[in-house]
């Protein structure tokens, strides 16, 4: 009896971490998956740095203090990035002209993982089979199939996505990449070697934890992580507008080519 | 063993002498009528890939001479076909040809006929390989009403906006030059600039990269066009639409569905947003039905109501047919404009040269 009662209560003193965690929450059902639509966005400014950043002016002086960078703690697993020696330096260069050269200053195609914590929202939308991702930045948008994976046609801006569930998760295997977008807006870069695992696991009724694992040997001497949170737009009328940029971008990119009038 | 066996071997005859009767069963079976699919929410499903390019190379405005006539004649059609063989023909091909022949509003032409479609004897443009042919139909024109499959005259205040462009066009010292005007991005097409092809463009059947795919979940259809990357996201929730000073290139969508029908009305459009080469005015409102017909056919209907630009509403009116090996391409349009800094740079070289 004595025995039987210590073994109990070794039992329950072990349970005691388990009972302790948070309980993992389930999501609404679509399909016997787990429901990730709806419209998502990052509320950090990863877009500006990945990693810790104080406050600081903008590229541009004209506009003031809007165009200032806002203060962030990193997204980045152990706050370091890990370029190869040559590659950090290639980020340095990429700082230096990001005024110009940041694919986002071009309304280029924001690419993975930077689509994802762009400042401006994003849906997603769940089909009973494949789910689409569409961004309001550049009308960018991309296909995840969920069905046999399929190889990397060329390589491509936004990449080639195969996804598939493990439980609550939605894991998506992104390659196919061009490596031309950037990761924000210091110019943290990869290359057309990059391979990027994403996984969305709904953590409440408005919430979505995003993580990326970024893995480039080329760039980066070992694999290494992104992880946020993604708030729902709880908005009775929120949808996705568009932010077609090529117009914004036109005087940037063409306007030395412009014919000049002698106004 | 050997009992087991034998055992096996009679199962097997059975089934390979059964076999045929089985399927004959089947196939006598009476054919059930088609329904078409529900998604696990309840939504008719039209998901999947409907390129256009079946239809590529049916006139959008009916040849005059057909009057009233949708559908072609037996000899008609036989025209069609040839037209479609002889361009097979050339575009399997040598691609340098010493005296290409290009298609042309329905008939072939020569360099010798028209130079200004060869340089040194090469086609200018890209090889006759990269275009989607369609296959040929007997429908004569994309517009289907008004009855003579034409797009309907302008309104006199449209005519003469039209006018008023043409002629201010006309009087700047570009204008006389042989490539035209490229003094700034403002004078390339909104498509040129890949900025939009415009939602009547978005679906119309073209050239090349003339994929669309439609995903649904609950509440919303997304209809994604693969040229200029599109994905316009249709709420079928029934709310309104957003305020009339949100202008949007490809409109703001909003969905209903009638039995099968998906009826999709798009309004607040940026105000002159060209459909063809016409300017639009800020009452464009333009009304789409996609309805299924059967498994692998989607029928698309586009009114265009723009009571300030044409005389009377007109519609278009074609078959998208399912293609589930169609693979839709990164349209990396904006991002590969080198046709842009080649126009401009290219104008202001020529205007050195003087």
């Amino acid at each position: 009896m004595r025995t039987c009662f210590l073994g109990l209560t070794i039992i329950l003193l072990l349970m005691i971490p388990a009972l302790a965690q948070t309980p993992t929450y389930r999501a609404p059902r679509l399909n016997g998956h787990p429901d990730l639509n709806g419209i998502w966005q990052a509320m950090n400014s990863a877009n500006w740095d990945l990693l810790d950043h104080p406050a600081q002016a903008g590229p541009l002086s004209q506009t003031g203090a809007i165009g200032a960078v806002p203060a962030g703690q990193t997204v980045v697993e152990g706050g370091e990035i890990p370029y190869r020696p040559e590659a950090l330096k290639k980020k340095q260069e990429n700082f230096a002209k990001r005024q110009t050269d940041d694919p986002e200053a071009k309304c280029y195609m924001p690419g993975i993982p930077r689509a994802t914590y762009l400042p401006y929202p994003f849906q997603i939308v769940q089909s009973q089979r494949d789910l689409l991702f569409v961004y309001e930045y550049a009308t960018a948008n991309r296909l995840v199939n969920m069905g046999p994976a399929q190889k990397a046609g060329s390589d491509t801006w936004m990449g080639t996505s195969n996804g598939h569930w493990e439980g609550e998760t939605l894991v998506i295997d992104v390659t196919g990449l061009n490596g031309l977008a950037w990761f924000d807006r210091t110019g943290n870069f990869a290359s057309d070697k990059l391979h990027v695992v994403e996984r969305f696991t709904r953590t409440g009724p408005d919430h979505l934890q995003y993580e990326a694992t970024i893995e480039d040997p080329s760039v980066f001497t070992r694999p290494w992580k992104i992880s946020m949170p993604l708030y729902r737009h709880v908005e009775k009328n929120a949808q996705i507008l568009e932010f077609k940029c090529v117009p914004f971008a036109e005087e940037l990119l063409y306007g030395q080519f412009k014919k000049k009038t002698n106004n | 063993m050997k009992p087991l066996l034998r055992f096996l071997i009679l199962i097997v005859a059975l089934i390979t002498a059964l076999a045929p009767f089985m399927l004959t069963g089947q196939t006598k079976a009476p054919a059930r009528p088609w329904t078409a699919p529900k998604t696990p929410w309840g939504d008719p499903d039209i998901q999947g890939l409907w390129p256009g390019n079946d239809m590529v190379g049916t006139p959008l405005e009916r040849d005059r001479a057909l009057g009233t006539r949708a559908f072609l004649t037996d000899e008609e059609f036989a025209k069609r076909v040839a037209f479609s063989e002889e361009q097979k023909e050339i575009d399997t091909a040598d691609t340098v040809n010493p005296n290409p022949r290009v298609a042309r509003g329905g008939v072939f032409v020569t360099c010798e006929q028209d130079p200004n479609l060869c340089r040194n004897g090469v086609r200018i443009g890209p090889p006759n390989y990269w275009d989607e042919r369609g296959k040929p139909n007997r429908q004569a024109s994309l517009v289907v009403d008004p009855p003579d499959g034409r797009i309907p005259p302008l309104t006199p205040e449209a005519q003469k906006l039209v006018a008023d462009r043409t002629a201010a066009r006309r009087s700047r010292a570009c204008a006389n030059s042989p490539g035209g005007c490229h003094d700034s991005w403002e004078d390339e097409s909104l498509w040129d600039r890949c900025i939009t092809r415009g939602l009547v463009g978005s679906i119309l059947p073209n050239g090349y990269n003339t994929g669309n795919q439609i995903v649904q979940a609950p509440g919303y259809v997304i209809i994604r066009n693969e040229m200029i990357h599109e994905a316009r996201v249709i709420p079928v929730d029934g709310r309104p639409h957003v305020g009339s000073a949100i202008r949007k290139w490809m409109g703001d969508s909003r969905g209903h569905w009638e039995g099968n029908t998906l009826i999709i009305e798009t309004t607040n459009f940026v105000p002159g947003i060209p459909v063809g080469n016409t300017p639009t005015s800020d009452a464009l409102h333009l009304t789409e039905r996609f309805t299924l017909a059967d498994a692998n056919t989607l029928n698309y209907q586009l009114t265009v109501d723009d009571s300030k630009t044409w005389t009377r509403p007109w519609t278009i009116s074609f078959p998208l047919k399912r293609s589930d090996d169609y693979q839709v391409f990164e349209y990396a349009c904006h991002e590969g404009n080198y046709y842009m800094y080649n126009a401009l740079s290219g104008a202001r070289a020529e205007e050195k040269k003087k």
